[in-house]
């Protein structure tokens, strides 16, 4: 319940005007507020209204709409002064992962806080499935090759990686892990300090590599799942005298012909 | 519960065994519950006779149970008693497996054994006599010594209790107390409670049919079978300890299957049943761990088979690593192994997903979580090939977390965009295999999630039951097929055609056999 208490406080923030500076992490406050350049003493009376509206929000930034209304000015002013602001570099538009179709607007001199960008996962407000499926790889590949394998080794392993040359923590890692639970390709256990698990302290955690398959390789086949009927769209639609029947089944002709 | 295709299912096996007239009666009976003849007469509009015949067979088969039903008589006067019949699906859906059930008496003993049991199969119950019967006819001046041989197979798979004395052909159940009075009073109501108090009853009327203990395998080597065919009247002795015995198809079933003197036996489905239980969490066993693995956990079922009384048995009676280790040594695959090598794999078993449980250094075997996985692993397969892998991790975190998540939590555990998430979710809901909350906090509505393992099974069996009547349909219509051609003739371009018929009826009689190890996985396990 912890979890959905803090979506609705996040939600209650997000929907109040001005709210989300309370969601600001400790990260944002440590920024000092970069020199006053020339570009933002050039500024008119709107735009510095804007900015000030957008600067204020730090790294966490701004939709238009919420803006509009803060900045009380027309829409038409609101827009060129947009306009103008990023032209002079004093404002970037970013992607609001929590909603990808409205503008949102951060002044240049902060970066996206996680609640925006979505965290290390995710580039651009898109997750870098790249770097994902390469991470989930590594760590595979590193259980398979122990058999089994502590958090902190895998962790460990993946950074003394000489091609990978981006540090990942412990808690990026066990989240990667988590999926490849997910994927039925490790499991987890905990140690009994025999056999495999000699090196690890008994009933510490552990993750043992399961699937003969590939990565995220399918399944077994189960008995139902491998006969049209199990996958079968129209399966409520199908009697035995019905339009729909074994009879007339044109998934069956398919699987039956060979 | 009997499921909408669970039903449709047992009627068209009856239809294809007995014919329709026995497949209608069996289809009243399923839908409304137990019975009395004069309502069975009454909802399937056939005549008496013809009721009363269709019951026969299906006593003879050992799908349908009466029972007597003492009722109150209501304003002060006396109880009645009524005159029930009850069909047993399960022993209707066990009629597809004595292929199965060959199988395995024919890896224990020799083929005089399998052929006795499919003697049994085939005509559901008979006297000794009448089994060694059939057996004189087939062989040429049969001898006192083939009887001898006959009889002391027959007495091999009665002590292996693959055969069994018939239960008591009418059971009587005295009125139960007030609180257990309720499924009586509402017999024939068709809400689902009923029905599932109905269940109950069902049970209490199986437990009273048992014969007693002792009795239900005993079979004593009689010399005079076979010299003398008049003296069939073996064992009478031994009924005389259970008078409802003697009973024997009440006086609304005259003339019965054979003389109420003569002691009948049957196939007992529930020993199959077990074994077959065991060789599917064995190969569960097998699949999750290694071979090793499986080699002591057979050793295990082998050293507790004998305590198991019920076939759903939660757990094995506790086991010590010698009692174990003895076992697994009988083993030709065991014999290899160490003491200190079989407690290793102990360990292994009762570590995550624990197969075995460890209570007082003894091991105990968690036959219902072997089943839950077992039975975890064929929905994940089909929701794998229904919805796709990302729906496969989805539903994978949902089931391990056993309560609702939010969209956006299911999206970041398992890396994908929050829209294609809520979109596959919503997929998986509208197919039925979640469950899903509205979260209303104000203005913004959050969508919740969760696996309800307990009624997708359910739902599960019943499309499985669906499935396996359909293949079953399928092979029926290719054999027309199959007919039609070889009453053209199988020569020149129908030869081809003739030898496709026959590889696709493997593949769905094949599915079937698969399909219907999925259904005791989910029904009878």
């Amino acid at each position: 319940m912890d979890y959905l208490l803090r979506l609705y406080n996040m939600a209650a923030a997000m929907l109040k005007p001005g709210g989300m500076s309370r969601l600001q992490g400790p990260s944002s406050l440590k920024r000092k507020r970069p020199e006053v350049n020339s570009p933002a003493q050039s500024l008119n009376e709107h735009e510095r209204l804007l900015y000030d509206v957008i600067r204020s929000k730090q790294d966490i930034g701004i939709w238009t709409r919420d803006m509009k209304k803060e900045a009380k000015l027309p829409d038409n002013v609101v827009n060129k002064s947009l306009k103008a602001l990023q032209v002079k570099k004093l404002i970037k538009e970013v992607v609001n992962i929590q909603n990808k179709g409205r503008k949102h607007f951060m002044a240049t001199e902060f970066e996206p806080s996680k609640e925006i960008s979505g965290g290390a996962w995710y580039l651009e407000g898109s997750l870098d499935t790249e770097f994902i499926e390469s991470l989930k790889q590594l760590c595979k590949r590193q259980i398979e090759r122990s058999g089994v394998a502590t958090l902190e080794a895998v962790t460990d392993s993946i950074n003394s990686y000489p091609a990978f040359n981006v540090d990942v923590t412990k808690q990026q890692i066990e989240e990667i892990l988590r999926t490849l639970i997910l994927d039925n390709v490790i499991m987890e256990v905990k140690s009994n300090g025999m056999g495999e698990f000699a090196s690890i302290p008994f009933g510490e955690v552990c993750y043992k590599y399961v699937s003969k398959g590939g990565l995220g390789g399918e399944p077994k086949a189960g008995a139902l799942a491998s006969i049209p009927c199990g996958v079968c769209p129209r399966i409520s639609q199908c009697t035995p005298d019905g339009i729909i029947s074994p009879k007339t089944c044109v998934y069956y002709q398919k699987w039956l012909d060979f | 519960m009997v499921s909408q295709y669970g039903i449709k299912y047992a009627v068209h096996i009856i239809t294809n065994h007995f014919g329709p007239l026995v497949a209608k009666v069996c289809d009243c009976l399923l839908k409304k519950g137990p019975l009395p003849l004069r309502e069975i007469v009454r909802y399937t509009e056939l005549s008496e006779t013809l009721v009363r015949n269709c019951l026969l067979v299906l006593i003879q088969h050992n799908c349908l149970q009466p029972f007597l039903l003492e009722e109150e008589g209501g304003f002060g006067e006396v109880n009645k008693v009524s005159s029930l019949y009850m069909v047993l699906f399960d022993n209707v859906l066990h009629r597809v497996r004595f292929s199965k059930f060959m199988a395995i008496v024919s890896q224990e003993f020799d083929k005089l054994c399998v052929d006795l049991i499919e003697t049994l199969l085939q005509h559901g119950r008979l006297s000794a006599e009448q089994i060694f019967d059939g057996f004189r006819d087939s062989t040429e001046g049969s001898s006192s010594g083939r009887v001898e041989a006959l009889q002391e197979n027959m007495h091999k798979l009665v002590k292996a209790r693959y055969v069994e004395r018939c239960p008591i052909s009418e059971p009587f159940l005295a009125l139960p107390s007030e609180e257990e009075a309720a499924p009586v009073r509402r017999r024939g109501a068709k809400s689902a409670k009923a029905f599932l108090e109905l269940e109950t009853l069902e049970q209490c009327v199986l437990v009273a049919a048992v014969p007693p203990e002792g009795m239900r395998f005993l079979f004593e080597l009689n010399p005079e079978i076979g010299a003398d065919r008049d003296k069939v009247e073996n064992n009478s002795s031994s009924n005389t300890g259970d008078k409802r015995k003697l009973d024997a198809l009440d006086s609304n079933i005259d003339g019965g299957v054979a003389d109420k003197q003569v002691v009948l036996w049957r196939v007992n489905f529930e020993e199959f049943i077990r074994r077959l239980r065991h060789k599917i969490c064995i190969e569960t066993v097998r699949a999750r761990l290694d071979d090793e693995a499986a080699t002591v956990f057979t050793a295990m079922l082998d050293a507790s088979r004998s305590e198991e009384k019920k076939i759903k048995t939660a757990s094995s009676v506790p086991l010590s690593e010698n009692s174990i280790y003895a076992e697994v040594i009988k083993s030709e695959k065991g014999r290899n192994m160490t003491l200190d090598y079989v407690i290793s794999v102990l360990v292994g078993l009762s570590s995550s997903p624990p197969f075995v449980r460890v209570v007082d250094n003894s091991y105990i075997i968690d036959f219902k979580h072997t089943i839950e996985v077992a039975q975890t692993d064929e929905v994940e397969s089909i929701v794998y090939k229904k919805y796709g892998k990302d729906a496969y991790r989805m539903f994978r975190l949902l089931s391990k977390a056993g309560r609702l998540l939010e969209t956006d939590k299911i999206s970041d555990s398992i890396f994908l965009e929050k829209k294609e998430t809520a979109n596959i979710l919503s997929k998986m809901w509208q197919g039925d295999y979640l469950q899903m909350e509205k979260l209303i906090a104000g203005p913004t509505q959050f969508l919740l999630w969760k696996v309800n393992m307990m009624n997708l099974r359910e739902r599960v069996l019943d499309d499985m039951f669906h499935a396996a009547l359909n293949l079953s349909l399928r092979v029926a219509y290719e054999l027309e097929q199959q007919k039609e051609i070889l009453h053209l003739g199988v020569d020149g371009p129908m030869k081809e055609k003739y030898e496709k018929l026959k590889k696709v009826r493997f593949l769905l009689e094949s599915s079937r056999m698969k399909l219907d190890d999925a259904i005791m996985i989910f029904h009878d396990f």
